[in-house]
C-alpha cells in the first residue's frame, strides 16, 4: 500500500491540480504563488509524482505519434496507449538521457510523472514537465495556452501575439509604462468561464502573482513603419489566432476540439491585425479604432 | 507538383467550415507545421473539394473558369497559389 506523504496543490487557471508522491518533492520557483492549501481543495486533475525512472519504459516506444523536435534539440516525444498517451522528455543537456516519462489516462485527469533526479531533487514539474501539463489540461476543456502577452487596463485585456520578434514584449513594456497590469508577457491560458473568456498567467521560472483578466480583444501583431488596424472575421480570424496557440496536432479531436473553441473566442472577442510602430502613440491608436 | 499526389493526401489534413470558408489544418507528427493553418476562400475551397474531379491542373483550372466569373489567368494563379501552398505544407 502507497503511502502518499508528501503533497502539494496548485491552482493554474483556476484548475485545480493535486501532485503527491511517497517521498519528498519540489517544484520550481514559479509555481510557489500558485501554490493552495489543502483545505476545501478539489482536484480538477490528479498527478502521481514518482522519484526514478523505471528501469524499462513502461510503454511500447518503437512509434512515436508525435516528436517535439527542432534542428538543434529534442524535446519530447509523445505515444499512443491502449488508454491515454505516454510522454518521453529528454533532458536538455542529454539528449540521449531521459528526464521524465509521463502517463495520462484517457480523459487527462490522471497523470503519472517519473521524474530522474535532479542535482538531488524530485522535480517532478521541471521544464519542459510544467508547459507540457499545461497544455494537456487545456485540451480536453475549454481552455487554450498561447504565445502571447496580455495587458489589462482594469476592464478590458488585450492580448498581443505574433510570430516571435513581432514585438510581444515591446508591446508589454509599452503598455506597462501606460499603467496597464501586464497579465503575461510571453505565455498565457484563455479560458471560458461561466460569464465570458478570462485570460490567465501561468507559473514561469520566475515568480510572479497569479492574474486573472477578462478577454476584450486579440491583436495579431508585427512591426510596421506606421501604426495600421484591420479588423478580422471569420475563418480567417479563427485560422490566424489558432496559429499562435500552442498546438500537438496529431489528433483529429484535438484539432476540432481547437477550432470549436477558437470560433467560439471569435463570437466574443474582436480579433485585429496591427502594424505598429513601438511608441505609446500606439495606445491611443488602438483605443480609437477599437469597435 | 502531382495532382494526383496531393488528392491522395487530403487524408492528412482536417478541415472544417466556418461561414462560407474552410479552415483547413494539416495533422502533423511535429512542430514544424505549428503556425501553418489557413483559410480557404470561396475559389480554394471549390479547388479544395474538386482535386478529386480532375487528374490535371488544366483541368482543374478549367473547372475554376467554367464555375467562377475570373479569366484563365487569374484562375491558373489562384490553382497554382493553392496547391503550392498545400504542397509546401506537406514537403516540409
Amino acid at each position: 500500500m502507497k503511502n502518499f506523504a508528501h503533497n502539494k496543490y496548485i491552482e493554474i487557471a483556476e484548475f485545480s491540480i493535486h501532485l503527491f508522491s511517497e517521498v519528498a518533492f519540489e517544484l520550481e520557483e514559479g509555481y510557489g504563488p500558485f501554490e493552495k492549501t489543502e483545505d476545501n481543495f478539489v482536484a480538477d486533475f490528479k498527478i502521481e509524482c514518482i522519484l526514478n525512472l523505471p528501469d524499462e519504459i513502461p510503454f511500447e516506444i518503437s512509434e512515436p505519434i508525435f516528436e517535439a523536435e527542432n534542428d538543434a534539440q529534442k524535446f519530447y516525444s509523445i505515444y499512443r496507449l491502449e488508454s491515454g498517451l505516454g510522454i518521453v522528455i529528454y533532458n536538455q543537456q542529454d539528449i540521449n538521457q531521459i528526464q521524465q516519462i509521463a502517463i495520462l489516462d484517457e480523459s487527462f485527469t490522471s497523470w503519472k510523472i517519473y521524474s530522474a533526479k535532479y542535482q538531488d531533487i524530485h522535480l517532478p514539474l521541471k521544464y519542459p514537465m510544467g508547459p507540457i501539463l499545461m497544455h494537456y489540461i487545456t485540451l480536453k476543456t475549454n481552455a487554450v495556452m498561447m504565445h502571447a502577452s496580455c495587458a489589462y487596463d482594469g476592464t478590458k485585456a488585450r492580448i498581443f501575439t505574433g510570430f516571435s520578434g513581432a514585438g510581444k514584449s515591446t508591446m508589454s513594456m509599452i503598455w506597462s509604462e501606460a499603467g496597464n497590469q501586464i497579465i503575461n508577457d510571453d505565455r498565457l491560458i484563455v479560458r471560458k468561464m461561466e460569464d465570458g473568456f478570462y485570460v490567465y498567467n501561468t507559473p514561469m521560472y520566475y515568480q510572479d502573482i497569479p492574474k486573472k483578466a477578462p478577454l476584450n480583444s486579440i491583436y495579431l501583431i508585427s512591426h510596421s513603419p506606421e501604426n495600421t488596424i484591420n479588423k478580422l472575421s471569420g475563418a480567417l480570424a479563427v485560422s490566424k489566432v489558432m496559429a499562435f496557440s500552442i498546438q500537438n496536432n496529431f489528433d483529429r479531436q484535438f484539432i476540432n476540439s481547437r477550432i470549436d473553441l477558437f470560433t467560439d473566442i471569435n463570437n466574443h472577442v474582436a480579433i485585429y491585425e496591427l502594424g505598429f510602430v513601438p511608441d505609446k502613440q500606439v495606445i491611443q491608436f488602438v483605443i480609437a479604432n477599437e469597435s | 507538383m502531382d495532382i494526383q499526389l496531393l488528392n491522395n493526401v487530403k487524408s492528412k489534413f482536417v478541415t472544417r467550415e466556418v461561414g462560407n470558408e474552410l479552415i483547413i489544418v494539416p495533422l502533423s507528427a511535429n512542430v514544424a507545421h505549428m503556425n501553418e493553418l489557413f483559410t480557404l476562400n470561396e475559389t480554394a475551397k471549390f479547388i479544395w473539394e474538386n482535386l478529386d474531379k480532375s487528374n490535371s491542373i488544366e483541368g482543374l483550372i478549367s473547372l475554376v473558369t467554367d464555375t467562377f466569373d475570373i479569366n484563365e489567368e487569374t484562375a491558373t494563379k489562384d490553382v497554382e497559389t493553392f496547391l503550392g501552398k498545400l504542397e509546401h505544407m506537406l514537403v516540409k
